[in-house]
Formats: C-alpha cells, structure tokens, sequence
C-alpha cells in the first residue's frame, strides 16, 4: 500500500519535471526552429517542428539587412564598459561594507537597498533631460552611466555578502606573513573571490545587455543602438520578418547563455546571499 | 573612503533625478513646445485624477502583478520541491530549468509575440487542431485577450527567479525537523503547511515583496507584444510613463505619473510590511 503511493509520489514527480523542462526549452526551440526555416515553411498552414530545408538566410539576412553588426559592437561597448565599472565599485565597496564597521554604514546600506525599489522608468525624464544639458543624448555614454548606476546597488550589496564569507583570519595570516593590507586583498582575497567576481560580472551583463527603455529614449542614432533598442523598430512593423528576427533573437542569447552556464553555481549563490537576506 | 565612489553614484544619479522629477512634475514641460516652460503647481497632478486612461491602466497593472507574481510563485514552488530532491541528471536540469532568469525581456516578448501570432502563431494552430476553437484568435490585437500573451510571457521569465530563492531556503531547513515530524506521523501534505512553509516564510514574504516590485516596474514584454494596446486594453502604469515621456513628450505629466507610480509603491511596501509582520508575530 505505502509502496504504490510512493510508486505514484514518484510519477507525478516525474511527469511535473518533463512538463517543467518542456516548457522551458519550447521557446528556445521555437526560435531556433523557426530561424532555419525560409520565409514560406515559416507561415505554412501546417508548421514543421523541424525544418525541411535549414537555411541561413535569416542569419545572412540579419546582418545584411538591419545594421546588426553595429548594434552588436555598440552593445558589447556599453555592457562590458559599464560592467566593468560596476565591478571594480562593488569590489572597493563590498569589501568596505564587509569588513569595516563606520558610522552610517546602516543609512547606507538603506540607501543601497531603497534605490533598487526606485522604478529605473520615472528616472527616465530627469536622466533624459539631464543627459541633454550634458550633451550626452545619442551618445553611448549616456547609456554606460545609466547602467552603470542602476546595476551597482544590487552589485555591491552582493559582493559584499561574498566578502563575508571569507574568514578574516585569511587577511590576518597573511599581514602576518609581511603583506601590507592592500597586497593581502589582491593576492589572498581577491582570488578566493573569483567565484563571487565572477557572478557579480555577470549580474552587470545580463542587466546592462538586456536592458531597452534606456537605449530607445537615449539614443536615436540608428547606428549607435544597442541590440534590443535596434530591433524594435523591426519588431513593431506590422509586417514582421519572423526568421530574420529569430536569428537575430538567437544571436544575442548565446553570449548570455554562455556565461550563465559557467557560472550558474555562483549566480544561485550570489541571488540567494545577496541583498535579500541582508 | 572604498565606499565613496558607489556612493557617489549612487546618490547623484538616484537621488538627483528623484528630487529633480518631483521639481519637473510642478512644471509645463512638453518637448513639443521647449519654449513655454513654466510653473503650474498641481496642474499635473490634477490632470491624474481627471485622465480616464489612469484608472484603467493602474487595474491592468493590479490586474498583471496580481496574476503574474502568484503563477511564478506557485509554479516556482513546485519546481523549488521537485529541485530539492536527489534524481539523475539534476546539475545540468537545474541550469536549464534556470536559464530564462539570463533571457532578455525583449528576447522573451518576441518569442512569445510569435508564438501567439494570429496567422502562423503555433498557438492557434494547436488550438484549431485539437478543436478547442474554431478559427484564429487575435491574441494580442483583441482587447478581450491582450493581457494573456504578456502575463505568460512575464510567467515563464519569472519562475526561475522563486525557485532559485525557494529552493535555497528550503535546503536550509535543518533535516532533524522533518525527522521528529515524521516520528508525530504527519503525512505529506500536514509537512508542506505546518513544517515547511512556516519555516521559509521569512522568504518567501521578502521575495514576494521584491517580485511585486519588480514586475510592477517591467513593462518590457507587454511594450514588445502589444505596445500597452490595443486602445490600453494591455497597458500598466510603468509603461505609461514611458509612453508620456517618449511618444507624447509630456515630461510635467509623464513626472508626475512617475510620482504617483513611487508612492504607490512605497504604500505597498508599508502595508505588506506592516501585514506580515503582524502575521508573523500571531503565528508563533
């Protein structure tokens, strides 16, 4: 009797997790699907789950077609310049915050934790019109700062919660060792942090790569779009071309999905410790 | 003197912009009309009880947090129970099963989008051919349905996200709890609600809180699938302001709704704060 609903236990488990990795995978499919296939397979009356004839015209197509290889330079510049900012700011004040006590260190942690609830789209106005005294519209600075800023509170937070987790008695060994404090940070600390460095990174990527309002307000330079912002303008015509924006779509994931992989261990990690159980 | 540089940034480019939106929301400011700037105390904020639009696009944005948080949560719940138990293969599902958390919300509204298309959508073709309708439906042009293809969109993005943190506070609890529960002869079901929710309530409550936020303020997928339309039948508050700002150019109103978005928001905060800890403190 307690083994048939063990058996049964078991089952629902199992079928709930085919469901779960089903729905997961389908979009993915459907857009590398539908990006090999050509224009008539792609609205067929009945749709082929697999092409019969794979083509790369999509792929050809999206470069030859959209001013792609512009969006993706300008989107590689803004997302790797402002993640590295990011980076570097997290490192100095993650660590100040894990192992320094001040005064104010809990107004500013509040501070940190109440901007993340500031909606990035009601600072779009004043950032928007702040840029333009600046000159800055239309230029990709514009968009480096922004990220920048939006992604470091969350950053940091999280790096600091890393740094807690490294025994100070690491740091201490080593002065004791004749490294001055820096040197005790860059060659002990440092290394043992490179998992929590490197889910940090990728946190600043992912926001800063996937990130549209910013980039359709700030820039209006076709040439000077980031990915997402210059494919809308494809996505919003009435007559969309679906394989050309599948490859494209395809395209822009594998960066992304490359590093989550390599790093997925230190991003449930670093989501979990991070800001929430502050 | 490390922390300096973070906040620097963060309070110049955070708070400079709030105090500045507030200043920007007393103010005649249409880029149509550079020239005529000027001081009109509460105009705006008057306009935001008298625009019609406002009470509809604020119960669609009730409307989508509501619907949108509770499926990611119960969905990630489940998924966070079956992740939370040895099987083969368990590494690699839990990366996949966890990678939309990476995907863009453009990325996302497009797939989706394409997916519900009218005419080659496999939606629809699914539909018609296992009979549950008779001819196409316009997913995201028909204002009766303009929410569903968003809200699943904005589901399927945010699943991962409650399981990743579900799934860690679950691993959390300490394994002899379950022992003495099993020895009390609790079934299954008894262990779900008197173990094991209590015991990562504290989670889920802040991931709850988090979410809401965060999906309140993430017009992305409904601004690729429909644009807020047809006629604001899909359009939330967020995408309003951006709206007001970038087509209407009405950057005194598009403020003021961004203020009135803040406030609303931390009301929100204060009331669940305030209700949960009530709660908990009853609890135990």
């Amino acid at each position: 009797m307690g083994n048939t609903k063990k058996m049964l236990f078991r089952a629902i488990e199992f079928v709930l997790r085919i469901i779960f990795i089903f729905c997961t995978l389908f979009p993915f499919y459907w857009m590398l699907v539908t990006s090999l296939k050509n224009r008539l397979e792609i609205h067929a009356k009945v749709p082929t789950f697999w092409p019969e004839n794979i083509t790369f015209e999509n792929y050809i197509n999206a470069f030859a077609q959209t001013r792609f290889d512009m969006f993706i330079k300008n989107s590689l510049i803004v997302t790797v310049i402002s993640s590295l900012i990011v980076l570097v700011v997290s490192v100095l004040g993650g660590y100040a915050l894990a192992r320094y006590r001040f005064r104010g260190k809990n107004v500013i942690l509040i501070i940190f934790l109440a901007s993340q609830m500031i909606p990035m789209i009601t600072a779009i106005i004043p950032m928007f019109i702040l840029y333009s005294k600046l000159g800055l519209i239309d230029r990709l600075a514009s968009l480096i700062a922004s990220y920048t800023v939006s992604n470091i509170p969350f950053c940091l937070i999280t790096m600091s919660s890393f740094f807690k987790r490294i025994p100070v008695s690491l740091e201490e060994a080593a002065l004791i060792d004749g490294c001055s404090s820096f040197q005790s940070v860059v060659r002990i600390v440092l290394p043992t942090m490179l998992p929590g460095i490197m889910a940090v990174f990728v946190f600043a990527f992912t926001g800063a790569w996937n990130e549209l309002f910013y980039s359709i307000m700030m820039i209006s330079n076709e040439g000077r779009r980031t990915i997402p912002a210059g494919l809308m303008n494809f996505v919003q015509k009435y007559d969309i071309d679906w394989g050309q924006m599948t490859a494209a779509g395809f395209i822009t994931l594998i960066p992304v999905t490359v590093m989550f992989f390599m790093v997925e261990k230190y991003i449930v990690a670093g989501l979990t410790q991070g800001a929430v159980k502050e | 003197m490390l922390l300096l540089p973070a906040l620097l940034i963060v309070v110049g480019f955070m708070g400079y912009p709030l105090l500045y939106s507030v200043r920007i929301s007393f103010l005649n400011y249409n880029l149509m009309a550079p020239n005529d700037v000027r001081f009109i105390g509460f105009d705006n904020y008057r306009k935001l009880f008298t625009d019609s639009e406002i009470k509809y696009v604020l119960l669609n944005s009730i409307k989508w947090v509501v619907t949108v948080v509770f499926f990611q949560f119960i969905l990630g719940f489940i998924l966070a129970m079956l992740l939370n138990k040895k099987f083969f293969g368990k590494k690699i599902y839990q990366s996949v099963v966890f990678l939309p958390w990476a995907v863009s919300g453009f990325l996302i509204g497009l797939i989706f989008k394409w997916v519900y298309s009218e005419h080659s959508g496999i939606l629809n073709f699914m539909l018609l051919k296992l009979g549950i309708i008779d001819s196409p439906i316009s997913w995201l042009g028909d204002g009766k349905y303009a929410m569903i293809g968003p809200i699943t969109g904005m589901i399927w993005y945010g699943i991962p996200f409650f399981g990743i943190m579900i799934l860690a506070a679950l691993q959390s609890i300490p394994t002899d709890i379950f022992d003495s529960a099993n020895i009390d002869g609790c079934s299954g079901i008894q262990k779900l609600f008197y173990v094991i929710i209590p015991f990562i309530k504290p989670t889920i409550i802040m991931t709850l809180l988090l979410r809401v936020i965060w999906v309140f303020n993430s017009p992305d997928i409904i601004y690729i699938m429909t644009g807020g339309g047809p006629a604001n039948a899909s359009n939330i508050l967020s995408l309003y302001v951006f709206n007001q700002a970038f087509y209407s150019l009405d950057f005194g109103y598009g403020a003021a709704v961004g203020i009135l978005m803040m406030a609303l928001l931390v009301l929100y905060a204060l009331v669940f704060l305030t209700l949960t800890r009530y709660e908990r403190s009853g609890d135990f």
